[in-house]
């Protein structure tokens, strides 16, 4: 079908202002926060913004019988080309669609449209005194439909777990336009085990298996306390064996965060009067709950970092808990501005692996981005072993481009032969696929039949998650 | 002026932005219009293209480049410290020869084609004669075209009644009390025709507390409402002309009650395109160019007593250059928590852009009228009396936005409170 019919047809179905088709606006439609974005241009032919399961419905119908493409986008914050065009055709932007539909206190859950923003809906949650608990760094501007797909999580995952702990149904628009709902029709029961589980199917599926357009999700109550606690090492060996101490003494943070001597390095560059101790790691504690039980455990984990760390500062005071909290809250700035001619790139940047395996990868990547020549700031939350690592090159250089994406396959490669994942939160989208068959096995061919059953012609999101086909050789 | 991609912005921060998206979370375009070619990010692409050649330059993206309110909520929320607004500006001057259709076609069919009753035409009309736009019009030659429509319109709505600040204000207002320091005042076009008590209130406020106050004659436009519409080297030759007066003048450092004028001074957008070539006149005064209410509590002692005025309660309009670009917010609460009588009450959203952006309002008005509601709606919930701000095209908005709103509630800048409180207290004396 020529783009110009295509247009028309959409129009028939959504009316002009959701259709769009300006070569501008669909240039803006071509990125999202990857590095692999930055050096090619994914344009799509027309950009759709449906606010109802039924236009989304009416446009699926038609593309289907198009065999048109379609790439389901929330607010492009990810960093895996996964809500890009690469193979043309309709980009359905759902950001638009953001409407708390329900917060249902009684029965502890919420039903939203997949554009909310996760910090909207916390904000709207709070007056209640609940909250949905992962936390993205991305919270500002991130759509719950894209946490959904892509199952994101952040800081609190140690204690909270990930998207997927929360969804307990799915309105979901498969790639023929039928309209399924998954964790029962009219369910409205938090625990529930009839049928398969076809919600934590759809749940991180990054939209290769249809359009999420309507979100149940648990939430919970929030608490009322909390309280910060930074621990200096002066050998990165200790802050591992920090947390597992932490661990067998029966504690469990909300969230421990590491710094690395690069990223103490950046941050007290980028803002001399934060004054992080010159060490070799940091480590943050965050404990949450009841008032009484903060303190304690708090306490408790300051007497036990105290027997490896060179100095510790536990508080519950919200001024220092802040200043305690900067290191972390500005280190991933603190890279973007640590080279006055660079910027940090989003690629290799979310390794998940053991936790035993934590400062053996801190030490490799520090070796390998040696060997290639490159800057890299690392953090990340130590608590579940997922690494965040920034390279920071001039991205207008080819050469530093070139030796940067050798970097990140090296990165990638150890962390399976680690023992652990390419990506522990932020998913697989283009630039991670070509992993698949050595992460997943044969359990890869499984996924595609999957893929399939649901999408026979291939049109739902293609090239994402899964290498494209025939890649393997 | 420099090319695109030598501007200091585009030459050495460009290549930080990593499109994380987070300046979707505080763009007033992007929270009406929602779609990702109104995001901040957008823009920043869009100049990495046109800065390449990959994209043509042109009337539409020039109309992309028209749709920012310069208020920098994104610049300043942006992790990679990408100054958005200025990239914006630099594209602006890049692509000034496509815009000109765009006014044209702005002013020829949705504001004389479609008149929508007396006060949004008044409005628009304080606005066009303020902002600058008319000389811009009379440049490209659109002027004689809508001139006639223009007249018609101007004898309907009268002129403005009260003298001009210019006529009435002395070219030296002598220090009431012992001199200590000898200042330049800019008075901005909108202070002057629509705001002259401001202006009159700054000057005796001034003297007060010491200062000898030279406004020099023939002072021009502060280039912004040029500068933001691309028309760059109009801009330069403004703040040259300014900057030489007040040189001459041999003033010690130069105040202005406009947050915008002062960001101009200041170099905001000028030094972008002119870096390389700052005459002496114009670099002599860096570090010496103040917001009014940043003067009073940071350069002078302001503990005089005060009288009391009628109790009222104010709330305040943070406007985005002064918060945004020079982080002046405390200063002007600061005055307001001096006087006594003032009850200070805090909205939803003070540093939240009004929708004005000078000529913004004009080309873009129903834009502009959805970010402006959201602003009526947070001072409504406040129940002030009063509102303040510091900046004339944020009141002439503001005062638009709670007419329209049916709320009968006047704009005033800060220092119109603190002039009468003096004046309550037996301290005034007439300026000159």
């Amino acid at each position: 079908m020529h783009t110009k019919q295509l247009i028309t047809e959409l129009r028939e179905i959504l009316g002009e202002e959701k259709v769009l088709h300006e070569k501008l606006d669909l240039i803006s439609y071509s990125y999202d926060s990857s590095f692999m974005a930055r050096n090619n241009r994914y344009v799509p032919d027309v950009v759709v913004t449906p606010t109802a399961t039924e236009e989304v419905s009416r446009v699926m119908k038609l593309a289907y019988q198009h065999n048109i493409p379609v790439t389901p986008r929330g607010a492009g914050s990810g960093e895996t080309c996964g809500a890009l065009a690469i193979y043309g055709g309709i980009v359905m932007d759902l950001s638009t669609w953001d409407t708390i539909e329900e917060v249902d206190t009684e029965n502890m859950q919420v039903q939203l449209r997949p554009g909310v923003v996760h910090a909207d809906l916390n904000r709207h949650l709070a007056r209640f005194g609940l909250f949905f608990p992962p936390d993205p760094g991305s919270s500002k501007m991130c759509t719950i439909g894209g946490m959904v797909a892509n199952n994101s999580s952040g800081l609190r995952a140690v204690k909270y777990g990930t998207t997927e702990q929360y969804v307990l149904g799915l309105e979901v628009v498969l790639p023929n336009g039928e309209v399924i709902t998954t964790g029962g029709v009219k369910c409205k029961a938090i625990k529930n085990v009839s049928g398969m589980n076809l919600t934590k199917l759809f749940v991180g599926s990054e939209g290769i298996l249809g359009v999420i357009t309507k979100v149940r999700l648990r939430v919970w109550p929030k608490p009322k306390a909390r309280g910060i606690l930074m621990a200096v090492f002066h050998d990165l060996e200790e802050a591992p064996k920090t947390v597992q101490d932490v661990y067998s003494g029966g504690i469990l943070p909300s969230g421990i965060e590491i710094l690395d001597a690069s990223a103490i390095k950046a941050v007290n560059q980028y803002e001399p009067e934060i004054n992080l101790p010159d060490a070799e790691a940091i480590l943050l504690f965050e404990l949450d709950g009841n008032p009484a039980s903060v303190q304690w455990e708090g306490e408790e984990v300051a007497r036990i970092a105290a027997k490896r760390a060179q100095k510790v500062e536990w508080s519950t005071d919200p001024k220092r808990m802040a200043e305690l909290w900067q290191g972390r809250s500005v280190t991933a700035t603190a890279a973007a501005r640590v080279r006055p001619d660079g910027s940090r790139i989003f690629a290799g940047e979310d390794i998940s692996v053991p936790l035993n395996k934590v400062t053996e990868s801190l030490r490799r990547i520090k070796a390998i981005a040696g060997k290639y020549g490159i800057g890299v700031v690392n953090y990340g939350h130590i608590g579940d072993g997922n690494v965040h690592t920034a390279p920071v090159i001039n991205p207008e250089d080819p050469a530093e481009v070139a030796q940067a994406n050798r970097l990140v396959d090296e990165i990638h490669r150890m962390a399976i032969s680690l023992g652990g994942s390419t990506t522990g939160e932020h998913g697989v989208g283009v630039v991670r696929s070509q992993y698949a068959r050595e992460e997943h096995g044969n359990a890869l061919d499984v996924m595609w039949s999957i893929k399939r059953a649901l999408d026979p012609k291939g049109i739902m999101n293609p090239g994402k998650l899964l290498p494209p086909e025939g890649s393997e050789g | 002026m420099m090319k695109l991609s030598q501007v200091p912005a585009v030459k050495d921060l460009l290549r930080k932005c990593v499109r994380c998206g987070q300046c979707r979370s505080v763009c007033p375009i992007f929270k009406e219009l929602k779609n990702e070619g109104a995001a901040p990010r957008a823009h920043v692409y869009l100049t990495q293209l046109l800065r390449d050649g990959e994209l043509e330059p042109g009337a539409p993206v020039a109309a992309r480049a028209g749709r920012c309110l310069l208020c920098k909520s994104c610049a300043k929320e942006c992790p990679s410290g990408i100054p958005v607004d200025q990239m914006v500006v630099a594209m602006r001057a890049y692509l000034q020869d496509y815009s000109g259709e765009n006014v044209k076609k702005f002013v020829l069919s949705n504001l004389w084609g479609r008149p929508k009753g007396l006060q949004k035409l008044r409005f628009l009309l304080k606005t066009y004669e303020a902002s600058g736009l008319k000389s811009l019009l009379q440049k490209t030659g659109l002027l004689g075209l809508i001139s006639k429509d223009l007249e018609r319109a101007n004898k309907l709505l009268g002129s403005v009644s009260r003298p001009m600040a210019s006529q009435t204000i002395p070219p030296i207002a002598q220090a009431r009390q012992k001199r200590k320091i000898r200042v330049g005042y800019f008075l901005g076009c909108a202070t002057n025709i629509f705001f002259p008590s401001v202006a009159h209130a700054a000057i005796q406020v001034l003297r007060i507390h010491g200062c000898e106050v030279v406004t020099p004659k023939n002072l021009q436009c502060c280039g912004m409402p040029h500068i933001a519409s691309g028309q760059a080297t109009q801009a330069k030759s403004m703040t040259e002309h300014n900057f030489r007066l007040f040189y001459q003048a041999g003033v010690e450092a130069i105040i202005s009650d406009c947050a915008s004028c002062t960001s101009m001074l200041q170099g905001d957008y000028y030094d972008q395109l002119f870096a390389a070539e700052l005459p002496e006149e114009v670099s002599y005064f860096k570090g010496k160019i103040f917001d009014l209410n940043q003067f009073l509590i940071d350069q002078i002692d302001l503990n005089e007593s005060l009288g009391p005025v009628q109790p009222v309660k104010v709330t305040y309009h943070d406007p985005c250059h002064l918060v945004k670009g020079q982080g002046v917010t405390e200063q002007p609460r600061k005055i307001l928590n001096l006087i006594p009588g003032v009850d200070l009450v805090e909205m939803e959203g003070a540093d939240q852009c009004c929708g004005g952006a000078g000529t913004f309002s004009l080309t873009h008005y129903e834009l502009s009228k959805k970010i402006l509601g959201r602003k009526i709606n947070s001072i409504r919930d406040t129940d002030a009396q009063l509102v303040t701000t510091s900046c004339p095209a944020c009141s002439m908005q503001l005062a638009h936005g709670l007419t329209e709103h049916g709320m009968e509630i006047v704009v005033k800048h800060p220092v119109e409170l603190l002039a009468k409180a003096y004046e309550d207290a037996g301290r005034d004396s007439k300026t000159s």
